[in-house]
């Protein structure tokens, strides 16, 4: 039996305590919503994209502890990149949390691989991998991205 | 003991004992209703109204026979009058596709009300846009009851029809229907009423009530997945069109035309769940063999404790607390999201629903995007109860 400390590691529950970028800014250039629609969780990501490289990440919304780390740290490693490295990041990341991977980490995803053990509880991998699906239609220019 | 007689309550789960509190989801069921099932499989296996062979007789008959329990469940005049279907949910669409289709036109008004599970909203959304209808609400209040305040305003000449829930799922309000139905006679609108809640928790009489239909969930009264039936008055399901055609629902076929069967055949066409209608027919015999009284007695008393025992943990909040209600309780914790609650209790083998609950307006109208719901049957203990609140504070525990 996966162990509820596994999921709710010390990083996590700290990044969902205090979480970074949070918080609808007052500029962005693109904008998505996700919306799980099974649990009902909503996400906004708000991106401030200059000449190819991603100057801000922010994100809004109430969820979950584990789409609210996810979502923070996300923010974090995604802040200055290009949006080519973000891309291949993004691949990475849903490599690591395809449930039928055995992937446990990548260097380039840095703190995000604490999230690798969510795998343990299936139900809740959604609520981990939404934000990222609503970056990424955001930098796409769709309105929306959707798990379910 | 009656729980002893629900062995799907038998399990553990990460190696806990397992504490149902998500009946309102689905229920357990007993052995009898499972026996019926098999019995049906196992020594009456056969088409049912087809064959002249004595296992489809006997098929029939039991089949028949559970059509029959099924309305005294309810308290319906006839057993002619009961339709079966997969669910409450196709109930709805039936009546909305069959009954009130036939009597709507653009410009006139359908009124449900703001506690509506969707599947009491998007049927007559559906239906909406297929003729020009618009939709009304009856609104509710902070303690999550209807506001009836503007009834008189809200049913009104171009009003067709009403579909209101008996009681809320999300909430456990119970509506003062036969006030409702009522209010709706006085200007000769026809009512529907939702009763997927409320068969399980109280004394459902549709004569009493006086509703134009009455939809019935199976698998929340402890019957099988994928049964229900609807009641309808007698003039209604005799005036109405067909939903499905097929087989069964005929009585005449040519190619120029077709004489549909009799009520309720007319609206059962093709070969129905056959073990699924005589698991539910056992599921209501179960419940008249305990007697509703009891089943009500115990209900309150289970929900009484439960509130003064959810009282004890800080930072835990009530939402829905309506002057009658069923054991259902949604909550939120200050601190803790509802799905962070739900894994984390798993754990410790409580099983309770985390999210909108199929009601997204009514929280929608409490600015939360979900909430937990403990909701709980009369086989149900004061001790899982405990498990319960005891599950929470380790939750809150993990988050301080
Ligand atoms: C109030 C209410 N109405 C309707 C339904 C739908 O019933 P069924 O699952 O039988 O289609 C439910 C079940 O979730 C319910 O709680």
């Amino acid at each position: 039996m996966p162990d509820l400390n596994q999921l709710y590691k010390q990083a996590i529950l700290e990044h969902n305590r205090n979480p970074r970028n949070f918080g609808k800014p007052d500029e962005w250039s693109h904008h998505a919503t996700g919306l799980n629609a099974l649990c009902g969780d909503l996400v906004e990501v708000y991106l401030n994209i200059e000449g190819g490289v991603l100057r801000a990440v922010h994100y809004a919304g109430e969820s979950c502890a584990i789409a609210t780390a996810s979502a923070s740290m996300m923010t974090e490693i995604s802040t200055g990149l290009s949006v080519a490295q973000w891309q291949h990041k993004f691949e990475l990341f849903k490599r690591l949390m395809d449930k039928n991977s055995q992937h446990q980490s990548f260097d380039e995803l840095g703190q995000v691989n604490t999230l690798v053990t969510v795998k343990k509880f299936p139900s809740r991998i959604k609520s981990a991998t939404l934000c990222w699906h609503a970056m990424d239609a955001a930098i796409q220019g769709l309105p929306d991205a959707t798990t379910e | 003991m009656l729980r002893a007689q629900f062995p799907g309550l038998n399990v553990q789960v990460h190696g806990k004992p397992l504490v149902y509190l998500d009946n309102a989801a689905t229920a357990q069921r007993p052995q009898v209703v499972l026996d019926a099932m098999n019995d049906y499989y196992l020594h009456h296996n056969a088409n049912i109204h087809r064959g002249v062979h004595s296992l489809s007789e006997s098929a029939t008959d039991l089949y028949e026979q559970a059509r029959v329990s099924m309305a005294q469940l309810i308290n319906a005049p006839s057993e002619k009058d009961l339709i079966f279907v997969r669910g409450c949910t196709e109930g709805v669409n039936l009546v909305a596709q069959t009954f009130v289709r036939s009597r709507i036109k653009a410009g006139d008004e359908i009124l449900i009300s703001h506690l509506e599970h969707h599947s009491n909203i998007v049927p007559w959304q559906i239906l909406c846009e297929q003729t020009g209808a618009v939709l009304k609400v009856i609104p509710m209040n902070q303690q999550g009851e209807l506001v009836l305040d503007d009834l008189d305003q809200l049913i009104n000449p171009k009003t067709k029809f009403m579909s209101v829930v008996h009681v809320s799922n999300s909430l456990g309000t119970v509506n003062p229907i036969k006030q409702l139905v009522q209010a709706a006679h006085d200007k000769g609108v026809p009512v529907l009423v939702d009763g997927a809640q409320a068969t399980p928790h109280l004394k459902v009489d549709v004569q009493d009530l006086d509703c134009d239909f009455y939809t019935v969930s199976g698998h929340k009264m402890y019957g099988p997945t994928g049964t229900g039936v609807v009641y309808g008055k007698t003039e209604h399901l005799e005036a109405m069109p067909p939903y499905h055609g097929g087989g069964e629902m005929i009585s005449k076929v040519t190619f120029e035309s077709t004489v549909y069967n009799a009520v309720p055949a007319k609206f059962e066409a093709g070969t129905p769940n056959i073990a699924g209608g005589i698991g539910l027919g056992a599921a209501a015999e179960f419940m008249l063999s305990i007697g509703l009284e009891k089943i009500i007695a115990r209900d309150q008393q289970l929900r009484v404790y439960a509130e003064q025992a959810l009282a004890q943990v800080d930072g835990l909040r009530i939402i829905g607390n309506a002057a009658d209600k069923a054991p259902v309780f949604s909550f939120v914790i200050d601190g803790v999201h509802a799905h962070d609650i739900g894994t984390i209790i798993d754990h410790y083998g409580v099983a309770v629903r985390t999210g909108h609950h199929c009601t997204m307006p009514v929280f929608q109208f409490y600015g939360l995007a979900g909430t937990c719901r403990a909701s709980l049957a009369f086989y149900n203990t004061e001790q899982e109860v405990d498990v319960l609140v005891e599950s929470l504070l380790k939750a809150k525990a993990m988050f301080a």
